[in-house]
Formats: structure tokens, sequence, C-alpha cells
């Protein structure tokens, strides 16, 4: 064994003498390959390994030796840590470290095009050809704050753009920036985040993700093509940087799923820098099987003494206070692979505080450790060098007093690549303790007391009963202790030196008036509050469930506590329901049923008869419908609710981006509107552009993840748009540049788009049978418009007045496709007859007129004349305030233009079921469709009705005696944590003003510009 | 009581004395607007007055006493519902610069005055009172004080003889503790929150402009003549009405402070989100709320979800004076004709049908202060009133068929219906 160990040695040795560096010296050089031995010491190896007693030995910034029984070799530097603790020094695998400053220059009015000069590609987002290592430069300031909290190495990238480029894997010790890189090329970075780039696409999330979509198109195509016209800088960095660790920066749970998403269309998996709330949806993350890279970032509490002010904190905002240290906790407990960053904290001093605070909650010292060593260097293919003590690792590790999460624990020395970095010395005397003192001529003894952090004593001098503080300086082997005597009317100054083992100081000092004594102090017992204090403390904390969605309204999913098993099934939910004796609005043949009972099973409507016995059902819930009314579930064809954003309106077309991909479950519109009946909504673009995104049609299961709300099988939608909106009428004057700024240019651009589809669809076609294997380009947005040729994506187009309609109409007719819905459509009734004649269907607003020009001449008489005409007519809200109320305004349609009831609940029933193409599963009650049902509590056209029930696929999403019980909930629930706060302000704890946020915008800022009025 | 005259004929200006029919209304089910329901009632009116209100049951009733007797069995009669804080007329289309003559340039403009700027042939205003809705309180917005109001009759050849109360109230927006800045020019994109730092100044300025205007008012011999502290006299005599617009609860106590501390005698809030939460304070005061938009979200996702249906019940619950306005922002105008809705929505969420009805009649008149001759079916009051074939607060069964103003039967027409007829026609539908 020893012969073996000598030998590895030897090899090391060699290999050590063999670097060489390409700097001149000026002077004398000075090469130096001191052994260093770090003996009688406890070594944690790894999170599973530790050395009680050990030794390792370090040589030329490499570990060559580590194990309980080493030889030392002959002129090495010994030291001697007994009592102390090695661990591997730490990493972080998410920093801008020593990265330049970025800077976002905000353009003035609309820039279309990327202002990057060169060879790089079309937009200035996708950042692929940054290259972490080569600007990255030492910046000793952040370093030592790192070094501090035992990190001694670190991932860092530019955190600009979409795509970022590579990041590199830096040591932060100080020096020549040729010897801190460990790892030129460790990963590839993105994000949702535009960061500094000013051209205006994308201003979305959805716009982000459509963007890298087509990167990712793009850099196939590009690696293919061997003509390579095109040579762009961005598209190879993008190719070279598919090999590496991929790491998706996301500011919220839902874009972690937002990103797998993406990594599943193009065979990537993700490493995910979390945002610290994984725990609201810890099921859903699960699913990714992405690793994790989580910040420390816990909330500070809010200021909610006030109980007005208070009102403005959310339930959300209280409970992820009270639950975000228990995130780490929550993926532990899931076998979610993940590495701890000091990323997102407003203060890097907090790390510790916070993972402290983690570790209360329940995260083990085990994982707490594997995520700051093993994790980050698995994730960064680096396990050969870093993470653990191990012969032939860098020699990155931290000697520490005890173990390494204990309060108590100093970090005396991080040894970065085999140099030492001091944080505070280790051989200093504990000089904590009681102490006889006795100074002055007459040797009067007192007692002393030393406590506080070593950095920062405090002292306190008792004569008798009386108490006065001193200060209390160490330095070395002298000691000084200053205080007020009363006795003595004035400050006495004592000096000496201090013994360390037995502790004892003595030497001389100054009295008031000036003369010397000499004084001792004897140490005499040891602090003993402290011990108390420590047992209570290990209490875990208690905090409240997490709720779905996580925000006001949202429920439990089960009664169990913590997060050992996470499995999103919610309670109260019914196999079966049975409704008796209720007047059934059926929008079939049968018209009005009086005193019907409907049976529901599975999720559809399986009976509906005069007399269904209870007593034959088993496990059916039975609700008494006397005098209430049933009618299918109301169906918004057109809603901007639950989504994060509305428009891409950076450009003409913005076909390419997917309403699918940003919705938003943890809108609290998704609840508001189910309480006026709403089951079934399409989601759709803005109308900034003449051709928007592409659609979502969703349920409204409330507490289901965004993925889960889609409506399953339906056919696509996009979004298209005429008249003031798409010409920028009413932007302001800044907006003049954007194609197009008339009627006439819309009409240009259909035709220009269609044109180029038809020619791509044709490429496309030719392609698939073409044997030669030629790089083809696919182009998402052409694409979603050759659709609408192949009568595979249907068109909901905003439209206002008749010029525009009939226009749209003979683009249609001379290119090949046909307008599924024409939506707002309040001039519809000026072209009934030609709408008629080519199938296409109308959704209207009810009553609203007047506010913009081409709005003059809307009419509220319009859908009931259009329904006349046999249009397939709706009544949408595309507005979360009147969406909730959509029954009353269909029964406008009776008032204006005298449509019977039946047919005034059709416009919101069955009419936008067939316009979406659902009318086979929603929009009737009939037996075998869905069973999305709403309990009325009197005739739904009527103002006095109200939403008892809605019922989605058989299961009860809102109950109007269950909402006043979840109304309670909240109120306990928000009391009991407003105390816990105040309780911790008390404690000393920083707070912050509570703010209203009346919308949550999830993402970053750059978002929150789409937040457009749609109307 | 030679002043108090006075008073009356300076603010309720003279119409044109049209030629008023007689008339009775027979067998309809009567909403007196004060809480009360005749089944079948008769109703005279006479000299643009209502001169009988009875039930047909028990009365006894001479038919040839009037030149016109309307059957109304099965319909309905109402008071004319009346829109408080409106900007009807004062906007044509929200988007169109031109047609909006609702704001000025400035913080405090209590002399600004929106009567003048009404216009009797805006195209929205018959679209309004087809739907019943026949008296409005025409009113500015913007700054800290916005101007002044006027009440008008919404059928008139111009403003000077739609004008009912002129110069009633002095409109002040409360400043506001959180405050939302729009990230572009045009107001469309509306940021996040922000803590407003300008609070403070811009409580003080306001109460020493109110402070300033008292004081001034309060002075024999004025050394200038200081055109806006002459425009507020009358909230500081009880002639005028301070509305103060406010919604937060903060500021809603601050507000309240400062008007009792300055012993304003006639003062009723605008909006009043929040004011059910000091339901007691703005009792004990004898303060009005107008009530924010009923159709509308509540402010943060823990709110019930229908407070705002109910936030009339609960001021109702809490013994305070309300009534509802439409007041929105964009399409507020043009929604006014959805008035008598948002009364049905109150009744769905709380409020009983007559108390709902009473909250856009008979109480808009008494916190405008024009209850004694509007507001109700009461003999001696104006015979503003009108007939619906169904309930008039139920959107399903609101159908105007006639309308009275001042005891003249008003056209009910609209561009809007014409334009329904014309395009029926060239579809040749029934």
């Amino acid at each position: 064994m020893k012969k073996l160990l000598a030998l590895s040695l030897g090899i090391a040795l060699a290999f050590a003498a063999a670097a060489q560096e390409t700097f001149p010296v000026n002077g004398t050089s000075n090469k130096n390959h001191t052994t260093y031995a770090f003996a009688n010491v406890k070594i944690v190896v790894d999170p599973e390994t530790t050395i009680e007693n050990g030794t390792m030995i370090v040589k030329d910034g490499m570990i060559i030796a580590v194990g309980a029984k080493i030889m030392i070799p002959k002129g090495a530097v010994i030291y001697d840590l007994k009592g102390k603790t090695i661990y591997p020094g730490l990493i972080d695998a998410y920093t801008t470290y020593g990265m330049p400053e970025v800077k976002k220059v905000p353009a003035w009015g609309p820039q279309m095009e990327s202002n990057i000069k060169g060879a790089y590609g079309w937009n200035a987002a996708v950042k692929a050809e940054t290259e972490a290592n080569k600007i990255f430069t030492d910046d000793s300031k952040t370093a030592d704050e790192m070094r501090r909290l035992g990190f001694g190495a670190v991932l860092t990238f530019q955190k600009d753009g979409i795509v970022r480029g590579t990041g590199a894997v830096v040591s932060l010790g100080d020096g020549r920036e040729n010897e801190l890189v460990i790892k030129d090329k460790a990963s590839a970075m993105y994000s949702f985040d535009k960061g500094s780039s000013s051209q205006d696409y994308p201003s979305s999330l959805m716009g982000a993700i459509a963007l890298l979509r087509q990167t990712y198109l793009d850099a196939d195509w590009y690696k293919k093509d061997k003509s390579k016209k095109e040579y762009n800088i961005s598209l190879e960095s993008f190719i070279n940087l598919q090999g590496l660790p991929q790491i998706f920066e996301t500011t919220d749970k839902l874009n972690v799923m937002r990103a797998d998403k993406i990594g599943d269309e193009f065979k990537v998996s993700y490493i995910i820098k979390g945002s610290g709330n994984e725990y609201q949806r810890l099921d859903d993350v699960k699913a990714t099987s992405c690793k994790l890279i989580i910040p420390l970032n816990f909330p500070i509490p809010y200021d909610v003494e006030d109980a007005y002010e208070a009102n403005n904190v959310s339930l959300a905002e209280l409970k992820h206070w009270e639950m975000a240290p228990a995130n780490p906790l929550a993926l532990e407990k899931n076998f979610i692979p993940f590495a701890i960053t000091t990323a997102d904290l407003k203060d890097k001093k907090d790390f510790w505080k916070n993972l402290r605070k983690a570790i209360s909650y329940g995260l083990s010292e085990k994982q707490a450790l594997r995520s700051l060593t093993i994790t980050p260097a698995e994730l960064l293919n680096l396990s050969d060098k870093l993470g653990k003590l191990q012969n032939g690792m860098i020699a990155n590790f931290i000697i520490t007093s005890g173990n390494l999460f204990d309060e108590k624990t100093v970090i005396y020395e991080n040894w970065i690549q085999g140099n030492p970095y001091r944080i505070s010395d280790y051989n200093a005397v504990d000089v904590r303790g009681n102490y006889d003192l006795s100074y002055g001529p007459n040797r009067n003894t007192y007692q002393l007391k030393i406590e506080g952090e070593p950095e920062k004593l405090k002292a306190t001098i008792i004569a008798d009963t009386a108490k006065a503080p001193a200060t209390v300086a160490v330095s070395g082997n002298s000691i000084s202790i200053t205080f007020n005597s009363k006795e003595l009317a004035g400050i006495v100054r004592l000096s000496g030196n201090l013994n360390k083992d037995p502790l004892f100081m003595n030497g001389k000092g100054q009295l008031p008036d000036g003369s010397w004594i000499t004084w001792s102090a004897t140490y005499t017992s040891a602090l003993n509050a402290d011990v108390k204090k420590d047992t209570a403390k290990k209490q875990p904390p208690t905090y409240g469930q997490v709720i779905y969605p996580f925000c006001a309204y949202g429920q439990k999913a089960d009664d169990r506590d913590g997060f050992d098993k996470v499995v999103n099934d919610f309670k109260n939910r019914y196999d079966a329901i049975l409704i008796k004796h209720v007047t059934v609005w059926t929008n079939e043949a049968e018209g009005i049923l009086k005193n019907q009972d409907v049976y529901i099973s599975e999720g559809h409507i399986v009976r509906i008869a005069d007399d269904i016995n209870a007593s034959t059902l088993a496990f059916a819930k039975v609700i008494d419908g006397t005098g209430k009314h049933l009618t299918p579930g109301i169906i918004d064809e057109h809603s901007h609710i639950a989504l994060i954003s509305v428009n891409e309106g950076t450009q003409a077309s913005s076909a390419e981006v997917r309403m699918g991909d940003v919705i938003n479950s943890e809108d609290i519109s998704i609840y508001r509107q189910l309480a006026g009946g709403v089951t079934c909504a399409q989601l759709l673009h803005g109308s900034a552009n003449p051709i928007g995104g592409q659609s979502a049609i969703i349920k409204l299961r409330w507490g289901r993840s965004p993925e889960q709300l889609k409506f399953a099988g339906a056919d696509g939608f996009i979004k298209f748009a005429l008249g003031e909106n798409v010409k920028q009428s009413n932007w302001g004057d800044a907006n003049v540049i954007r194609f197009p700024q008339s009627r006439m240019g819309v009409e240009q651009v259909y035709y220009d788009y269609f044109t180029r589809a038809k020619e791509y669809d044709a490429k496309q076609k030719l392609s698939a049978l073409s044997k030669t294997g030629a790089a083809f380009r696919r182009d998402l947005e052409l694409e979603a418009i050759a659709e609408i040729m192949n009568k595979k994506r249907f068109i909901t187009c905003h439209s206002y007045v008749q010029s525009e309609v009939n226009m749209l109409m003979h683009v249609g007719d001379s290119m090949g496709f046909q307008v599924n819905t024409f939506t707002h459509i309040l001039e519809g009734y000026k072209v009934a007859d030609k709408m008629k004649a080519r199938g296409i269907g109308a959704s209207t607003f009810s009553d609203w007129w007047a506010y913009k020009m081409e709005v003059k001449d809307a009419i509220p008489y319009n859908a009931a004349l259009m329904a006349s005409m046999g249009i397939i007519t709706a009544i949408n809200s595309d507005d979360a305030e009147m969406g909730r109320r959509l029954n009353q305004e269909a029964a406008k349609t009776i008032k204006y233009g005298g449509l019977s009831e039946e047919e005034a609940l059709k416009t919101v029933t069955l009419n936008p079921a067939k316009l979406l193409h659902i009318d086979n599963k929603v929009g009737s009650i009939k037996v075998g469709k869905d069973a999305d049902v709403v309990l009325w509590s009197d005739n739904p056209l009527s103002i006095y009705a109200r939403v008892e029930k809605t019922i989605i696929d058989g299961q009860i999403y809102y109950d109007n005696e269950q909402d006043l019980k979840l109304r309670e909930e909240m109120q306990k629930e928000r009391a009991r944590i407003i105390q816990k706060m105040i309780e911790e302000k008390k404690n000393g704890g920083a707070t912050q003003k509570p703010v209203v946020r009346k919308q949550k915008l999830f993402g970053c800022d750059s978002m929150q510009e789409d937040y457009l009025e749609t109307q | 009581m030679k002043k108090l005259l006075f008073i009356i004929t300076l603010f309720i200006a003279t119409i044109s004395e049209a030629q008023t029919k007689s008339i009775l209304i027979m067998n309809a089910t009567a909403h007196l607007g004060n809480g009360t329901v005749i089944q079948n009632s008769l109703i005279g009116i006479k000299d643009g007055k209502i001169s009988l209100v009875a039930d047909a049951t028990t009365a006894k009733i001479d038919k040839a006493a009037y030149d016109e007797v309307i059957d109304a069995t099965g319909k309905h009669v109402y008071p004319g519902m009346i829109a408080p804080n409106s900007t009807l007329g004062l906007t044509e289309i929200d988007a169109v610069r031109a047609t909006n003559d609702f704001r000025e340039v400035g913080s405090s403009l209590p002399n600004v005055r929106s009567l003048i700027a009404y216009n009797t042939d805006s195209k929205i205003i018959p679209t309004v009172r087809s739907n019943g809705v026949l008296m409005a309180q025409i009113t500015p917005r913007g700054g800290i004080v916005s101007g002044t109001s006027s009440i008008v009759m919404l059928d008139g050849w111009n403003w000077e003889d739609a004008a009912y109360k002129i110069d009633d109230g002095i409109h002040v927006n409360w400043p506001r503790i959180q405050s939302r800045k729009y990230l572009d020019e045009d107001n469309i994109y509306p940021g996040p929150y922000e803590k407003n730092k300008e609070y403070s100044r811009q409580v003080n300025e306001l109460k020493k402009l109110i402070g300033d205007a008292k004081a001034y008012n309060e002075t024999e011999t004025k050394e200038e003549k200081n055109l806006r502290f002459e425009a507020m006299k009358g909230i500081f005599t009880g002639a005028q009405t301070l509305f103060i617009h406010v919604n937060n609860v903060k500021e809603i106590i601050e507000a309240v402070s400062f008007v009792k501390s300055n012993s304003i005698p006639k003062v009723s809030l605008v909006g009043g989100r929040e004011s059910w939460m000091v339901a007691e304070l703005l009792k004990e005061n004898n303060i009005s709320v107008v009530v924010a938009r009923v159709h509308d979200l509540p402010d943060r996702p823990e709110d019930d979800v229908d407070q705002p249906y109910k936030l009339p019940a609960l001021l109702q619950k809490a013994g305070v004076l309300f009534c509802l306005n439409n007041e929105q922002g964009e399409m507020e105008a043009a929604n006014t004709r959805n008035l008598p809705f948002m009364a049905g929505t109150a009744a769905a969420y709380g409020l009983t049908k007559e108390e709902a009805l009473m909250a856009v009649t008979l109480n808009t008149a008494k916190i405008l202060g024009i209850d004694k001759t509007v507001g109700s079916i009461e003999v001696g009051k104006d015979a503003t009133i009108f007939i619906s074939s169904g309930d008039a607060l139920d959107m399903k069964s609101n159908n105007v068929e006639q309308a009275f103003v001042k005891g003249i039967s008003i056209d009910l027409n609209n561009d809007q219906k014409a334009l329904y007829e014309k395009y029926k026609k060239k579809y040749g539908l029934k």
C-alpha cells in the first residue's frame, strides 16, 4: 500500500515538473513546488465519505493524496489541523463573476432590425457567439466575497440574451486569468429574456420562445446546407453550443415547464436555473426530469402591521415568504437533483443565513453539501476535477472550525488551486468565557465575561450586581480590554498577553488618573447561556400547504403535510354527479326540458331522464336542482385571460408565436370566470398585427397546470386582425414606421404572406419527396400560414368595418382559403349576405361601440341580425370583466333584435363551440358529450341569475358554497402568516412595504410592454 | 326665505315652456322609485308634473279629464333613471381626440364648467335614454380638482334648455397612495402599481387650495378676484356638493377627516370601492357614495369574487346613502345605457329590486340635491318617467316604449335603430 502511494506521488511530481508557461518574467523567476500536508484533520471527502483523522497532501495546485494513513513526504510544509475540518471547495454553477457589465440602450421608436454590425444573425437577442472565457477578467473584490462564503470555483457567463453563448468555469483565486480558467467552454446558456437587445422582436414571452424554436431549426438547416450561401456567425456558434451542458434560466416555476417543452422538441435536456418557487408545482417540475440550479432568494417579511395596507400583500406573497425556505427540501424529498447557487441574492452575505434556514426547514446537510460540490461539478462535466477531495483533483478546499452547516462554525481558510486565502486566523485564541479579573492597586476581583462572535467580541465587567460593558480586542497573542469604571470615575485601559493553554491573560494598564497598574484574568468557566438556546432552536418550522394554483382561491391537492408525496390529485372531486329536478337548456332539438334528472359520470353526460334513482348509482353526488337551471358551460370565443403575454406585435406577421406556450394557470381570472359559468375559452393573440399568433383553446380547469388546461384534440386556430390596431392608428405619433399604416397596406400584407406561404408549401412538399436530401429550412411562420391553406389551421379575424371584411374575404377567395370566424365584426350586419354565402361565422360584442372611429357604426342589433341571416353567431368578451357575465351579454340579443331565449343562450354556448370546431364535445347537454355544465339559480339569461356550480369534465370547479369556505380559509391562512411575520419583525427582521399588484406578470420586465388592450 | 328662493331660481334654469298634454297612464305596475310598487296603478301627468299616483283597483278616475290615456296593462312604469358622474355629451369617440371635451390642462380647475361643452346632439345620448336613463350629471375628468358639473335632462335643443341644475358640484380626485403609470404616451399600457411618492405633497396642495378658497370666500373685500376660489364658493355654503372621487380606504378616511375639519356641508364620495370598510364613519358624517361601476373586477385576487356586485348591498345594509354610476374610463359614455343593468346586478347580489331601482333614481336625486323635483313618481314632481314592456333592470326584458321628460314624450329612436331598420330592409328581414 505504501509503495503504491509513493508511486502515485512520483507520477504527480513528474507531471507537475513538466508544467510550463508562456509569460516572460521580470526579475528573478520564482518557481515554487512546495508540498503541503494537512494533518490530524477531519476530512469530508464528499457528502458520503468522511475521514475522522486524516491527512491530505497538496502540490502544484492539485491534491495528490488523501487518506487516514498517509506518509507525509520529506520537505513538506505541515499544517497540524487538530480539531478542524476540511471540506471540498464550494462550486457555484450560476454566476456572472468577472463579466463586463451589460448595458441596455433603449431604442427611440420602433427598431425592426438588429443593430449589431457584422456577419451575425438577424436577431440581436440570439447572442450564441458570446464566449465567457474570452471576456472574463479577474475581479478580486467579488472573488473575495465569494471566497469568504467558501466557494472556490464558479461557472460564469454573460447574462444577456435569449441565447447567451458559452459559460466558463473559473477559479476564484487571484492572479492572471490564464491560470484562473478551469474550463473554457463549460456550458451553453439560454433564457427567455432578450436582455440588452433593443430590437423590437421579440417583445413577448411567446415571441422569445418562437425565436428560440426557429433558431434551432435554422441551425439545423445551416449545418446541413452545403451551398452555404449565407455565412452566419450566430448560427455557426449556435451549432457549436450543442455538445455542451445546456443551462436555461427561468424566472418562474411555469417557465421550467416551458423550457423543458422546447427541449423536448429539439431533443435537448436542459439544466434549469430555477427561481426558487419550484415547490409550487413540484410534480410538474419533477415530470420534466430536468436537473436544477436553485437560488436561496427567500423573501423578507412584508410590513403588515397596518391592517389596511396588509390587504395589499397577496396570499401568494404571504405563503411564498413562509414556504420559500422549504423549496430545497421539497426538491430533495422528491429526488430532483439540484445544485445551489448564490445567484439572485440581493446580498451575498445572506447565503449562509438562508442555507441554514433551508436546513432548519429539513434540508439534509448531506444534500446541501452535495448541491454545493458534487452536483454542480457533475452538471458542468467536471467531476474529475472539482467537488471532492480526492487524489488528482484541483486543490480547492476549505478549512473550518467544525461542521460547515453549523451556525457557530468559522471558515478559517479557503484554498484555491493550492493557494491559501485566509478568512480568519485558526491560531487565534478563542477567548470567549468567564474570567476572574483583578486589577488596580488593591487587586480587587471582578467577574469578566467575554462573548459574541470571534470577530466581534463583547465583554461585561461585573462587580457584585453592577455591570459595565467593556470592549475587547484580540490580535494574535495580545489582548486589550477597555471599560468605564464607576468606582474610579473614568476609563480603565488594560493591555496584556494571552496564554492559550490554560487560558490566562495578564499585563499592564492605565487608570483614569494615568497611573500604571498590573492586571490578570483567569479563565473560570465556559459560557453556558448558548447551550439552552441551541436546544430550543431545534424545532423545525411549521408552514402551510401548497395550494393549486399558488394564489388566492387555490386549493390544497390533498391533506398531506410537507412534500413527501407529490401527486396533484385534487380532493372534493367526484366520479359521478346526479342533478335532480332541474330545468335543462339542452341546445338540442329537445329545447328546454323541465324537471329533469341529469346524470354525469367519468367526465361525460350519461343520462337525461325524468327520474333517475339515485340509490342505484354508487358514489354519485346528488344535487337538488329544483327551481334551478342547467345549461351547457359558457364558451368565450375571444378571451385573453390566463396568458403571460398577449401581443407579439413587433412585425406585421407573428404567425409563428403560440399562445399555448404562454398559458398562465395561476391567473385569478380563471376562477372569476368559472364563477360566471365559463368553462371554455379561446385564448387569442392580440390585434396588433395583420397576422397574429396561434390560439390556445382551454378548459378552465382551475388548479391544473398550463398543459392540463388545454382542450385536447382541438383544431389549430390563428388570430388575424384588420383596421385601426394593425395600422397603429391609436399608438401615437412615434409608431408610423411598421408596415402597414393603412387599410390598403393590410391587403398587401396578406397577399404577400399567402403567396410566400404557398411557394414555401410547394417547396416543402417537393423537398419531402426529393432524394437528394438537400437541406430545407423550415420556417415556422410560413408553415403556420400554409396550414391555413391546407385547412389545418383556421382564422379568427379581428375586424370592424365592411370594407376590410370584404377585402379579406376576397383575398381568401383568390388564395384558396376561407376565414373561419370574423371576431368583433361590428359591421357584420352590413356584409352578412357575403359572409353567409361563404359560410363564415361571427363572434361579436353585444353592445360595445364609440371607443374608436371604426366602431362608429356598431349597432347592438348586429348579433341578432347576423343570426337571422343564418350566420353562426357568438357573443364574446375580449375582456376579463365582461367574460364573467357573458350570460347577460347574450341576453341583450333578446332586447336588441329579438332572438328567442334559446337562440340567445346559444350565442355563448353552442355557437362558439361550432366556431371553434368543438361542438362534437361541448356546447350542448347531450348524452355522450363532455360534462361541461353550469347550474344557475334562475333563468340564465336573467340579470338576477347567479352561478351555483360550474362543472367541467364532470368535476366541480366552482361551487358557490365552497367559495365561501375558501374565503374563510384564505382569511385564516393570511391571519396566521401575518401573525408570524409581525413576530419576525419584532425579532429584528427587515421588512418590505406592501404594494398592490393587480395583475401579476411573470417573466422579465420586457414582457410587460405587451400588456395591450385588444378591442 | 327670499334668499332660498333666489338660489333656486339661480340653479333651476328656465326651460322653454313647451306645450304639454295631460296624460293618464293606466294599469301599469308602477315602481315609484321610493321603494313602493303599485301593481295596478294610475299615474296622471299635468303641466309637466305628476298630478296623480293612485291604485287603480281602489281609485275612481275621470279619463275624460286627460288629453291622452295610455293603457299600460302588463307594463311597468319607472321614474327616469339618472346617471351621475357622466361624460355623456362631452365625448363622442374615445380614441378620437377631437371629440373629447372632458379634460382640461392643469390640476386645479374648479372653475372649468362641463355644462357649456355638453353636446345635446351627441349620437350617444339617444342610445342611452332609449334604455330609460333620462337625466345625467355631466362631469369633467382629470387633475386633482377636475371642475364643476351640471345636471341635465337627456332631451333638449341645446345645453341651455337641457340644463336642470347648473353647477351643482365640484369634483375632486383625491390623490392616490399608490399610483400606476402608463408605459406609453397614449395611456394604453398600464405599468405596475407603485407607491405614490407625491401623495402627501398632493394632499397638502389640495387641502391648501380648499382652505384658501374658504378664506377667500369669507373675506368681505377681495383684493384681487380669483376665479378658481369663486367657483368653489358653493361648497362652503351648501349650495354645491363636493364630490370626492376616492376608492382606497385610507384615502377615504383622510378625505372624511379633511371635509369634517373644514365643515363642508354636502359631501359625496365617488367610487368608494372600499367605502364599505368605513361605512359607520360615512354614516356618522352624513356622507353619501356614488358607487363605482358595479360591472367591474375586484381589486385584488383575494377579494370576494362578487365584491363590486355586492358593494351596493353592503352600503344599503350599513345605512349609507348611495347611488350607482358608470365611470370606467374607456367607453364610459356609451356604456351609460347599461346603468339599469348595473342596478339589476346589484339586485342579484343583495339589494331588493326596488332598492336597486332607488339606487339609480331617488337615491341619485338625493345625492345630487334634486330629489325635491325628480327621482320618484310622486305627486308634484316632474313627470320624467318611462314605460317599459318588461322589468327594466333586466336586459332581457328592458324595452322602453315611451319616455317623458317633464311630461313631454321624447323620441326614442336613435341612429343604431335606423341602421338596423335599413339593413333589415336590405335583407328583406321582418
